[in-house]
């Protein structure tokens, strides 16, 4: 374990399900038989957590199940695997891309990309591997880095599952990330088992609008100034930086025009299209699912583990249950933002998603135990995930609907908070 | 999908270099060059020394890494294409060419197709003030002279290299035909193959056309999205490209790509916006472009591919003294 912390997850509980596993999606055994339980609560951080997941009392769905067992159905029959993005994935679950933090780096970065290779879910890189430096082919260590991870992950990852995705910004560009890949020898495996993608970030949750930040050292920076923008905003004695990308431009246009060059460009590898927690949410997904995106990853604004100004996590962009609520989908619609445990991944799968990323909860599932962690949490979830789609009468994740998430009705609860919060948005 | 991509063995370069197939292609090849360079210069075109290395190069290759060098201390590329360049020679005269050399490290998928080489040399036209009617048939007149000359030149080649000099009657004797991208697109469909109709024709796709084919003919209206930014967006037709590829027959594939060009400053950034990149690192191109270059038409016809079809080798590496294929090191 490092020094490895995350603002605004409840870091004890993904560690304790890193260390724990399933025993930590209950109540400690050992208080059994002599212990009046109840709602702990445990504040909630936004509305999609604070909705409540609510089980009918009459369950067709069930009784189809029933049939088709010739038994009463239990949690244990409900089916997780599902396809994410163009890939055949064990759970409705990715890992998403950890952004360009230093956390994000080096040996984590290949231990979490190891443990995910393992369990057969399809992963997200895309710490601006950048950029900054580099020249020729593979050469400088933040290449390597993701070589190497690329390496970890399609090393563990068994026959017919998973598929690696590749993150490219507009400031990636410049690197040309996606082509790097795409003609490695190194990836040849996982392009003939068609599981390479690529994902065109148009933007990201912790900061919509704004392109990558980082805090460089003065020294490293000044290498750096003909390409990015550098700003000494922490005083002109700091012996350091701050280096600001372009968020990018982008129309309907062009932003339809940079997809079908991806699938012109490499016609082996899934797209995927990460968009911002944006008031355009839905018809920037809707351009992307036409122009033939395989995924359409929503970043809420409660997500993201990169480096942001203070005001934006507060209080810029939409939060993940309002994108879910925008997006109309017409195609493979995938959700990231605060994910770690079951509940809130299966209010999302209801919302409309295809499958839930796990990011910042991985990384500190995989800083808890490098070995095991991520597998831990990810059985965790997957039991949660078991036992509340039975409870909702259903067998499959695809089954949910927003019909089982309920946002509340008093002036006390998420529901308030909801309507509140979008006259704001629509004032 | 799913296609094996094995790289072929190369021979070892003693026993390429002495085969009398090698020797063969390439004396075959130094006759197409010829032909060339008197056809151009014939019809007032100046040749040109391209560049090898420079700040940006052209983006618009499928899949393909660019070769990235330390020019005392920033990132230079090698040429993938000198198209910018050759935008910008026309600054000094209306007709140009050059015999470029390229270097693409293409993806794994090309390994097996026959027809790729990670360094290879074009035949680099521009003219300023040219259609693509005026440039289609430039080529087409410029391919005709220089299959003539092969057949009547190089017979002895052909027929150490059993080559049928018959396979370029048709060529030489009827005018290439033209299909649009979109009907290509349907006759593929019909043939029962799943090409998509917003990106370029892929290999299996091409192959199969080109294989029903008896001369060369052109591919042209490409769909945006599917080539660089510099192929000029049709004004009347939003979303197709006034540019063309020339498909070789007998299987053979494509042997050269050409366009109407983007000349215009504002399109030309906003065109590169739909590339994905930040247009700031064409600085050099987009001031040049902002203060004036020639509209114009051009091409790059592959030397090596066409080699091979004039030839009828199996592969393109055959066609190269120095073949490079993805992912092999060789000299």
């Amino acid at each position: 374990m490092s020094a490895l912390h995350a603002v605004g997850l409840p870091e004890a509980e993904i560690r304790t399900r890193a260390r724990t596993g399933t025993a930590a999606a209950f109540p400690a055994a050992d208080d059994y038989g002599h212990t009046l339980y109840g709602d702990e609560g445990r504040p909630a951080a936004d509305p999609l957590d604070r909705a409540r997941l609510v089980p009918p009392v009459f369950v067709p769905q069930r009784l189809e199940k029933l049939i088709d067992l010739g038994r009463e159905p239990l949690f244990s029959d409900v089916e997780l695997a599902t396809t994410v993005g163009g890939f055949a994935s064990a759970l409705p679950l990715y890992v998403s891309a950890f952004g360009s933090t230093q956390v994000a780096s080096r040996d984590l970065g290949v231990a979490a990309a190891r443990q995910a290779g393992r369990l057969g879910l399809p992963m997200v890189i895309g710490e601006n591997i950048v950029p900054v430096q580099g020249y020729g082919r593979a050469e400088t260590d933040e290449q390597r880095a993701l070589l190497r991870r690329i390496e970890a992950y399609a090393g563990e990852l068994p026959d017919g599952l998973g598929g690696l995705v590749v993150q490219q910004s507009t400031e990636d560009a410049d690197a040309e990330v996606w082509n790097l890949v795409y003609s490695d020898p190194g990836t040849r495996g996982l392009l003939e088992s068609g599981r390479l993608g690529f994902e065109l970030k148009v933007g990201q949750g912790a900061k919509p609008g704004l392109g990558g930040m980082t805090v460089l050292p003065r020294a490293e920076a000044a290498r750096l100034a003909d390409r990015f923008q550098l700003q000494e905003v922490f005083g002109p004695d700091d012996p350091r930086v701050l280096r600001s990308g372009s968020p990018g431009t982008f129309t309907d246009e062009i932003l339809r025009q940079q997809i079908r060059l991806m699938r012109n460009n490499f016609p082996h590898a899934r797209v995927w299209v990460k968009l911002p927690p944006a008031r355009d949410v839905a018809a920037a997904a809707a351009v992307a699912w036409a122009a033939g995106a395989d995924a359409v990853t929503v970043d809420g604004a409660e997500g993201g583990s990169g480096w942001a100004p203070s005001a934006f996590p507060a209080q810029v962009g939409l939060p993940l249950h309002e994108c879910l609520r925008r997006v109309s989908p017409t195609g493979c619609l995938l959700a990231a933002g605060r994910i770690w445990e079951g509940a809130r991944a299966a209010k999302a799968l209801a919302l409309g998603a295809t499958a839930v990323g796990l990011g910042r909860a991985a990384l500190l599932a995989v800083d808890e135990d490098p070995q095991d962690g991520l597998a831990r949490l990810v059985e965790c979830l997957a039991l949660e995930l078991r036992l509340i789609t039975s409870a909702l009468g259903v067998y499959s994740t695809g089954a949910l609907t927003p019909e089982d998430v309920w946002f509340g009705a008093g002036p006390e609860t998420a529901g308030a908070a909801y309507r509140q919060m979008e006259g704001h948005l629509r004032g | 999908m799913n296609t094996p991509f094995e790289t072929p063995q190369l021979p070892h370069p003693r026993q390429h270099l002495t085969s009398p197939v090698t020797r063969g292609a390439l004396r075959l090849q130094g006759g197409l060059l010829t032909a060339a360079r008197q056809f151009l210069r014939d019809n007032g075109f100046t040749e040109l020394l391209p560049p090898i290395i420079g700040p940006v190069t052209d983006p618009g290759n499928r899949g393909a890494k660019q070769v990235d060098i330390d020019y005392y201390g920033h990132r230079y590329k090698l040429m993938t294409s000198a198209i910018l360049y050759k935008q910008a020679s026309l600054l000094a005269f209306d007709k140009i060419f050059y015999v470029a050399p390229n270097v693409r490290l293409e993806p794994v998928e090309t390994a097996g197709t026959g027809r790729h080489l990670t360094e290879f040399h074009q035949l680099d036209v521009e003219v300023a003030g040219a259609t693509r009617e005026d440039i289609l048939q430039l080529i087409e007149d410029l391919v005709r002279h220089m299959a003539r000359h092969v057949v009547t030149e190089h017979a002895e080649d052909l027929e150490q290299l059993g080559r049928d000099p018959g396979a370029f009657t048709d060529l030489i004797n009827t005018a290439f035909d033209r299909i649009s991208h979109a009907t290509a697109v349907e006759r593929l469909h019909e043939l029962g193959h799943g090409q998509s109709p917003d990106a370029e024709l892929d290999w299996p796709g091409e192959a199969l056309l080109s294989g029903k084919a008896s001369r060369p003919f052109f591919v042209t209206d490409y769909p945006k999205g599917s080539r660089g930014f510099y192929d000029r967006e049709s004004l009347e037709h939003p979303g197709v490209l006034r540019n063309f590829d020339l498909i070789a027959p007998e299987g053979y594939g494509e042997l050269c790509s050409g366009s109407e060009r983007e000349s215009d400053y504002a399109r030309i950034v906003a065109r590169i916006r739909e590339t994905g990149e930040n247009p700031a690192k064409y600085a050099w191109y987009l001031e040049t472009a902002r203060e004036g270059i020639p509209a114009s038409s051009g091409f790059g016809i592959g030397l090596q591919r066409l080699t091979r079809y004039i030839a009828g080798l199996d592969a393109v590496w055959q066609a190269s003294a120095f073949p490079k294929l993805v992912g092999t090191v060789s000299p």
